[in-house]
């Protein structure tokens, strides 16, 4: 892609190309100046206020030096949420792709009405996140809950389960709702990918004698690792810095069962008031994230 | 307090910033013409909106010039509302219906304004005996008014449910709760329902408990005293209680609790007044046979104690128009306006004022008038109520329990023992710590 | 294999499928039905199915006794101010990102992704406190400069990679005719690049309309509050969880989303898809 671009008219005189490079830096200079004020800035301020004790409602700072990563790394809490992010992450992203993955070679098939069902499984993807969490703690209502409901009723179990306030339950709970909510952007993303494996392939395949499974092995699937990688990617780093759902959902309780670190950020600084310490534990927070990218940025360049 | 604010920002060279963000700023509402006056309330159910639009129209009417504002904040979530707009210079200009204790923690923060004036306009002795002294603050000033009284726990029961189970009398002692939680529970019908969640609720209600075992968070002096025999007496009462309440109570706040109890799920219940407005609106078939005494205590000997947040009126320092905001205050508490909004939450926000119980236009309310035993006796109780923001009337005023209780540190002492088996020393332990090292940050 | 048996097993694929694409949208049937039955009827053991007795009551009092309308005035503002915003500048980055050659442009490129995967919640402490440095908290212009903080980097990548599928000649040739660079953006890239706009638009403005943490910190009063942060407010209170109310709120808080999604739905197929396969 970008060798293609080099192939500018060789023609042009450097004048205009230096002119070119100028409208060039303009045209960029909305988004640059816009990051630089509502990201690079706010950076910046992180690791200064990280520095420091802040009480958030007077915003009264004092100098800390280093005593905030210190008490934050030599302290259970840190490790404690960062494990907790770690099992919601993993276990959320692998549901979202298998689900995903499932759903989107199931909807690529010559079904009835595919239109419609390809429509409808993408709509949790766009309910807020609000809504989402509401109508599942309707769902799950330890009183008037339909689920609960539905299964003593087809005999499953006996008494309401505490979907939400026990664990493991309310772990894979989360887990589950984060799936459900997050799953059709796996199917977006697969469907319009599987719509361009050429047939001849299959056909090919099936006149070799390939079953169902080894065609998925030997054709699908190498097709789909792209796009797959690139999913993954974008979807383990938004699953680990959610904060919406779980806040909404569970609180991160029971105790701090559920409580990851952008929950462990807000209740630093909102919470308990001490800015400083959740500035810390944000600036941690994004170097781990930066950790997850930098394989995949190394490599996208790479390539280039 | 703006002092501090520029240091931090200052420190940061934000000045080039202002530039680009200014255009930006030009979306934003400005508006002249009259003054306007923010009041925020937790408290903001239509009925309450409405009472409360009816006292803005009668003071707006009296005052042309001046335009008042009601917004809701949010309940749970005060602390963090109201951090934010302390922070940017952005509070409103009266609150209403705080916990007594998050004003003196205002207050001594130097974030709102003594309200002795306001006291003295509507007389101090127009209030119930001891309404006021939540909120005197350490420096003898008045850092709120009482705008009204609740008695946070009552135990509410099902006299229909109670009799068929063969129990006369409303429960007394934790033993005759238990008692009869274990005869009405049956399938489809739990005992009670008591708050298991990591919450507001579950922290102050546990309070609560240990106080009815005879104990106290903290000794008159403001030392840590939480490490004692009720406190375990407590735990093992809120332990025993689990298997009458619903398995979802692991969640429960407020308004599950409230819930539960009205809807009929569960034969009793622990909530304020409340529960009459909720069942005359969801669940009238039970309007007749409910009934609310003072929360069990372990035994006879240790008198109720009864949780009051004694909801509060303060006005933030840096109101646009203190002298507005006063007069606006003083005009709640005409005697033609008060039952007024008292009676959009019959039996929730029970007077501060003494002669409204039995006030012509406050009886003219039917839930009110059909629950008048009830609103008395709730009344009574929360005049000689307590919270964490004073335990006894021997206590000073403890300026950390609004950080206490959104620490959730009590929350999880019961969940640690409740739902996690972990062992009481050592929960009750690590609770003590953790209250001492709020004390003194 | 008998010819029986793959339409057999056809017929049970697309069984299969329904089953699970009705599972995952029960919750928004559920969410309906509830929504249309009175306070009295949700609490009935068991639950009923479809309503009784059918009431607008919820939506009723959510039009005209609570400052719903505001919110929902307001979120509606918000997104689209936000989608425009972030739309209009992420388009002419993306095009010099892609068009123009200058030093540093693939670091910045490379920036640009990085600034998307950051934690939204690392930038909130000091994006509040800017915002009241400047005057903007509790304004509705600080959560549209909010919410172009984690769009934009999006859209950018977003329409960088559906404007790279364009064939460059297009350009070249309009250049050739006399058009400059501008107008051959504008006459021959943006008409191009329609669907891949239509895409992004519909992320930012989901994006912004579904967002919840930054309006819980960014803003504290009825005038700029959006509809997420406003309906937990007013319904999810200590004295009770009303449920009909806040379903019928959900109800209404989906249908801007999903009107955009049925129009953009092919934009966003087609777009993501290229974003996908490019990569």
């Amino acid at each position: 892609m970008a060798a293609l671009l080099r192939l500018r008219p060789a023609t042009s005189p450097q004048a205009l190309a230096r002119r070119d490079a100028l409208l060039g830096l303009l045209l960029i200079a909305p988004t640059v100046l816009i990051l630089s004020a509502v990201i690079a800035y706010p950076l910046a301020t992180t690791a200064y206020l990280s520095l420091h004790n802040v009480y958030t409602p007077t915003l009264a700072t004092e100098w800390a030096g280093l005593s905030n990563y210190r008490a934050i790394l030599s302290g259970g809490t840190f490790w404690h949420a960062l494990a907790t992010t770690l099992v919601w992450t993993i276990g959320t992203l692998a549901l979202q792709l298998l689900f995903g993955v499932a759903m989107a070679l199931l909807l690529n098939r010559n079904i009835r009405l595919r239109a419609l069902a390809r429509s409808l499984v993408l709509f949790p993807y766009f309910l807020a996140t609000v809504v989402a969490v509401l109508v599942w703690r309707w769902l799950l209502n330890g009183l008037f809950g339909v689920v609960d409901h539905a299964l003593i009723a087809l005999g499953l179990i006996d008494t309401p389960v505490d979907w939400l306030g026990t664990m493991p339950n309310a772990m894979a709970t989360t887990i589950v709702i984060g799936a459900w909510k997050f799953f059709p952007f796996v199917v977006i993303a697969v469907l319009a990918r599987l719509q361009t494996v050429p047939a001849h392939l299959y056909e090919a395949a099936r006149l070799d004698g390939a079953g169902s499974w080894a065609r998925f092995t030997d054709i699908t699937l190498p097709h789909l690792s792209g796009v797959l990688g690139l999913v993954a990617l974008l979807r383990m780093i938004w699953d680990f810095r959610e904060f919406d759902l779980i806040y909404l959902l569970t609180g991160g309780g029971p105790l701090d069962h559920t409580r990851t670190l952008p929950l462990v950020v807000y209740q630093q600084a909102f919470g308990l008031n001490q800015m400083g310490m959740a500035a810390a534990y944000a600036v941690l927070m994004m170097l781990l994230v930066l950790a997850m990218t930098i394989p995949y940025l190394a490599r996208a360049r790479g390539r280039r | 307090m703006p002092i501090a604010r520029r240091q931090v920002l200052r420190g940061l060279g934000a000045g080039g910033l202002g530039v680009g963000m200014a255009l930006l700023a030009g979306c934003g509402d400005r508006t002249g013409g009259p003054t306007i006056l923010r009041w925020w309330s937790p408290q903001a159910t239509p009925e309450q909106v409405a009472s409360y639009r009816e006292q803005i129209r009668a003071f707006e009417s009296r005052n042309p010039n001046v335009r008042i504002v009601f917004e809701p904040t949010s309940d749970e979530g005060y602390p963090t509302q109201f951090a934010a707009a302390f922070a940017a210079g952005q509070m409103p200009d009266l609150v209403t219906h705080l916990p007594s204790f998050a004003a003196q923690n205002y207050y001594d923060r130097g974030l709102i304004e003594p309200m002795d004036d306001v006291v003295a306009a509507i007389g101090a002795d127009s209030f119930f005996p001891g309404a006021l002294a939540p909120f005197r603050a350490a420096d003898g000033h008045y850092c709120a008014i009482g705008i009204g009284s609740t008695a946070v726990d009552m135990l509410w029961y099902r006299q229909d449910l109670l009799q068929l189970a063969g129990i006369g009398a409303a429960p007394r002692t934790w033993d005759e709760l238990r008692a009869a939680c274990a005869k009405v529970q049956r399938r489809g019908l739990y005992g009670t329902a008591l708050p298991y969640g990591m919450n507001s609720m579950t922290s102050l209600i546990f309070i609560s408990i240990i106080h009815q075992a005879g104990g106290q968070l903290f000794t008159p002096e403001l030392d840590v005293a939480i490490d004692s025999p009720p406190t375990y007496a407590a735990l093992d009462f809120y332990r025993s209680m689990r298997e009458f309440c619903p398995p979802g109570a692991t969640i429960f706040s407020w308004g599950e609790c409230l819930t539960a109890f009205v809807s009929g799920a569960s034969a009793t219940g622990i909530y304020s007044g409340r529960v009459l407005a909720n069942v005359a609106a969801q669940n009238p078939r039970i309007a007749d046979v409910i009934g609310c005494v003072a929360y069990p205590t372990l035994s006879r000997a240790i008198p109720p104690w009864t949780f009051n947040d004694f909801p509060s009126l303060f006005i933030p320092k840096g109101a646009r128009n203190p002298a507005l905001a006063k007069a606006f205050a003083i005009s709640l508490f005409s005697p033609d306006i008060y039952p007024t909004q008292l009676r959009a939450t019959p039996g929730h926000i029970l007077p501060t004022l003494k002669g409204i119980v039995d006030d012509p236009v406050y009886l003219a309310d039917p839930l009110v008038a059909k629950y008048q035993r009830e609103i008395a006796m709730m009344a009574k109780l929360a005049a000689n109520g307590h919270n964490l923001g004073m335990e006894s009337p021997a206590h000073l005023p403890n300026l950390r329990a609004g950080e206490i209780i959104a620490s959730n540190c009590i929350a999880e002492l019961v969940q640690r023992v409740v739902l996690e088996g972990e062992n009481p020393r050592l929960a009750v332990g690590q609770a003590a710590s953790r209250l001492e090292r709020l004390m003194s940050a | 294999m008998s010819g029986a048996r793959p339409a057999w097993r056809a017929a049970a694929l697309t069984a299969l499928t329904w089953v699970l694409v009705l599972l995952t949208t029960f919750p928004l049937l559920w969410m309906l039905l509830t929504s249309l039955k009175p306070q009295t009827e949700l609490f009935a053991l068991p639950p009923t199915f479809l309503p009784e007795s059918i009431s607008f009551a919820p939506y009723l009092r959510l039009l005209f006794d609570t400052p719903f309308p505001r919110y929902f005035a307001n979120s509606i503002v918000l997104a689209t101010a936000t989608t425009l915003l972030v739309v209009a500048i992420g388009a002419i980055g993306a095009h010099s990102l892609l068009r123009f050659s200058y030093r540093g442009r693939e670091a910045l490129a490379t920036l640009v992704l990085a600034t998307y995967l950051l934690p939204s919640v690392v930038l909130i402490v000091p994006l509040y406190l800017m915002m009241v440095e400047i005057g903007l908290a509790n304004r509705l212009a600080s959560l549209i400069i909010a919410y172009t903080s984690f769009a934009l980097p999006y859209a950018l990548w977003l329409l960088r990679s559906f404007m790279a599928a364009i064939p460059e000649e297009m350009e070249a040739a309009a250049r050739v005719d006399g058009a400059s660079r501008i107008g051959a953006f504008v006459d021959i890239i943006l008409p191009q690049a329609l669907p891949g706009i239509g895409a992004t638009a519909l992320f930012t403005f989901i994006l912004a309309w579904n967002d919840y943490l930054y309006a819980l910190v960014l803003v504290n009063t009825d005038t700029a509050r959006p509809l997420t942060t406003g309906v937990v407010t007013m319904f999810v209170t200590t004295f009770n969880v009303e449920w009909s109310m806040l379903m019928a709120a959900s109800v209404l808080m989906s249908i801007p989303p999903i009107i955009l999604f049925t129009f953009f739905h092919h934009q966003l197929s087609r777009s993501i898809g290229a974003a996908g396969v490019r990569s």
